[in-house]
């Protein structure tokens, strides 16, 4: 269970990803990932290659983590879910919210 | 002259056989006899004399008949055979060599010429002796090295046994130099149905570079299967690299994932050519550069795992080769070029594999190779290939266990994942473990959240508020003494469903006004509608201390 933050070279995409089980224990650690962005850049990636679960909690992280974002980011994607965990976001209503791909 | 030299005398006349028995025991050869030419043979296969001394006229097989099976027995090894012979016309002595006769001694013997002879073919003997161990050493070594080039080639075959499952997307050009390739090229499908590919170019050519190609292609595999980023990739092979491979040798490679809706593209590149991302229908022409250097030479601390990554469509497309490529050379020695590369692959004609390749056959003229040549081309559209589609099986066997967690346990664990990793141990469940898991979690955290703890989830409405609720719970929960949970399981095979019953010691909740009040936007409302929507029941008792949650396996 972790989470790491990287920034792309040219400082405008940054890729949180999440491993093992993605839920109410990352809150704080979720939070300063995408509070230390100062300013705005263009993409957030919240890489879910290595996400095995999820619940409600992880979905609360991302709403919020929207909202404190609004206007300073262009894109925030959800990346690489594996299939039960994107079904998890559609089921959800995400897809209208966020580019899952 | 070695002391055991052994000659075999065949005449049928007992008076020259006495008499070259007494010569040549007196100049210290070793001597074997026979009457006659059948005698003869059975001699030598009995004494394997290193030179024969055969008359020509005997009963029971003469000299002529004698002499091709005696050269037939010595085999591979010069067997001098000299015949004994008063005979002076030319066509006897003729016959005498054709049918295999190295050298003649007429009668009467004299001793020096015998001798003389005699060590004359004994040196001949003991080359043609050692020429034969040496051929045998060379057709044992030259043996064994084939018997081990077919084992490695074997091994090599698995290792890289065609993975390649999406033959509408790729088309490559793989050469080696010699036997074995010093280039790698994998490719695997990733759990989520990314396609990653790596393609690698380890120091040198032969089976010398090709070695370094047996581990990484295992731990690419392996790690594919897993749905590693490529930069975590290029980080895992690094380190094995570092470990196994001899400080001049190291592997340039590039490791790319295209994700399964051909959409976006992530790449890892270390000491490797320019990669060309060409797009057609927008007369775009991206170079991407390497940003690394090569595997095998950072340690670990030192080594940088950051990707590019691009938003890529359909009519794009990227070619990935090794630097062979571009060092081809012509018959005066001069390279192909990254030059004519580009201005090459610039055409849409040759952005085709093949008619690449037929350009540089023609600008090479026919010149060898030095090194190990590969080239790809990965369209970027959807990957799309079927994911397992199996047929899953179900457990035909009703299951039922039930857990009691008190104040303590529930501090100290999280009975939710420890309970999932025994579900997923029915068989037909384990497909469904993020699911369930959500399942599982939403209900256990109810009961713990509002049913121990009291928590309002109204705090989560607040600025921060989150965090605070998340906070609270913390707290809370480090002074919880007393109250506990249960969580029963049961699967009816019947249904293929398995019931999560979730029963806290709490004071429960009005289950109808809890319902109306939630509002599908909140975030905190969240986990209820989930729920819903996944289960295939949720049903509350009346006092709304216990939730029943049902979920239908063979569904959707």
């Amino acid at each position: 269970m972790s989470l790491k933050t990287s920034t792309s070279a040219d400082g405008q995409t940054v890729t949180i990803e999440v491993k093992g089980k993605f839920d109410f224990n990352f809150v704080q650690d979720f939070r300063s990932a995408y509070s230390a962005i100062e300013g705005s850049i263009d993409t957030i990636i919240v890489d879910l290659r290595e996400t095995e679960y999820m619940d409600s909690s992880a979905l609360g992280m991302l709403l919020n983590m929207q909202k404190t974002l609004a206007g300073r980011v262009n894109n925030i994607k959800i990346s690489n879910c594996k299939p039960q965990i994107k079904k998890i976001l559609q089921i959800s209503r995400f897809d209208k919210k966020f580019d899952i791909d | 002259m070695k002391p055991t030299f052994k000659v075999l005398i065949v005449d049928d006349l007992e008076l020259n056989r006495h008499l070259l028995q007494h010569m040549l025991k007196h100049d210290g050869f070793d001597v074997v006899l026979a009457n006659n030419g059948l005698e003869a043979l059975d001699v030598y296969k009995k004494e394997k004399p290193d030179l024969v001394l055969l008359d020509v006229v005997m009963p029971h097989l003469d000299g002529y008949e004698t002499a091709p099976m005696l050269k037939e027995l010595a085999g591979e090894v010069y067997l001098p055979i000299i015949f004994i012979t008063a005979l002076e016309d030319q066509d006897s002595l003729t016959r005498c060599l054709d049918v295999g006769g190295d050298d003649f001694l007429s009668k009467p013997f004299e001793r020096v010429i015998l001798h003389a002879k005699i060590k004359a073919h004994a040196r001949i003997r003991d080359l043609s002796q050692k020429a034969f161990e040496q051929k045998k050493e060379l057709d044992f070594y030259r043996l064994k090295t084939e018997r081990e080039h077919q084992i490695v080639e074997h091994i090599f075959q698995r290792a890289f046994e065609g993975n390649y499952k999406v033959p509408h997307l790729l088309d490559f050009h793989l050469s080696p130099a010699s036997m074995f390739n010093g280039d790698i090229m994998l490719v695997e499908l990733g759990p989520t149905g990314n396609l990653y590919i790596m393609m690698g170019d380890f120091t040198g050519h032969g089976l010398a570079a090709a070695v370094g190609t047996l581990p990484v292609s295992s731990s690419f595999y392996s790690m594919v299967q897993k749905g590693l980023s490529v930069g975590d990739i290029a980080i895992q092979i690094n380190d094995i690299l570092l470990k196994l491979l001899p400080d001049d040798m190291f592997c340039a490679a590039s490791i790319i994932e295209l994700n399964n809706m051909g959409k976006s593209l992530s790449v890892w590149t270390g000491g490797t050519p320019d990669m060309y991302l060409i797009d057609n229908q927008n007369d775009q022409f991206k170079t991407i550069e390497s940003q690394h250097m090569a595997l095998g030479i950072l340690e670990s601390d030192e080594f940088d795992a950051a990707s590019m990554n691009y938003s890529v469509s359909k009519q794009e497309q990227l070619i990935v080769f090794t630097d062979g490529l571009v060092e081809i050379m012509d018959e005066n020695g001069e390279m192909f070029g990254y030059e004519r590369l580009t201005e090459l692959v610039k055409q849409p004609h040759y952005q085709e594999i093949p008619n690449i390749i037929d350009e540089l056959n023609y600008f090479s003229g026919g010149v060898e190779q030095d090194d190990d040549i590969s080239i790809l081309s990965l369209r970027c559209d959807e990957v799309n290939s079927n994911l397992d589609q199996n047929q899953y099986s179900y457990s035909k066997l009703a299951h039922s266990f039930s857990l009691t967690v008190d104040a303590e346990a529930i501090r100290s664990s999280d009975p939710v994942l420890e309970v999932i990793d025994m579900v997923t141990l029915i068989k037909g469940a384990k497909e469904h473990r993020s699911t369930l898991y959500l399942l599982l979690s939403e209900a256990y955290n109810n009961a713990l959240e509002h049913g121990l703890l009291e928590l309002s989830s109204s705090i989560k409405d607040s600025d921060d508020g989150f965090l605070d609720y998340y906070m609270q719970r913390d707290s809370l929960l480090n002074e919880l003494t007393s109250g506990h949970i249960i969580i029963d399981v049961n699967y009816v095979p019947e249904q293929t469903s398995l019931y999560f019953t979730v029963t806290d010691s709490g004071k429960g909740f009005n289950v109808d006004a809890k319902k109306s009040e939630l509002d599908n936007e909140d975030a905190h409302g969240r986990g209820f509608v989930l729920l819903q929507e996944i289960a295939s029941s949720v049903e509350y008792n009346d006092i709304g201390n216990q939730v029943k949650v049902g979920y239908q396996l063979n569904e959707a």
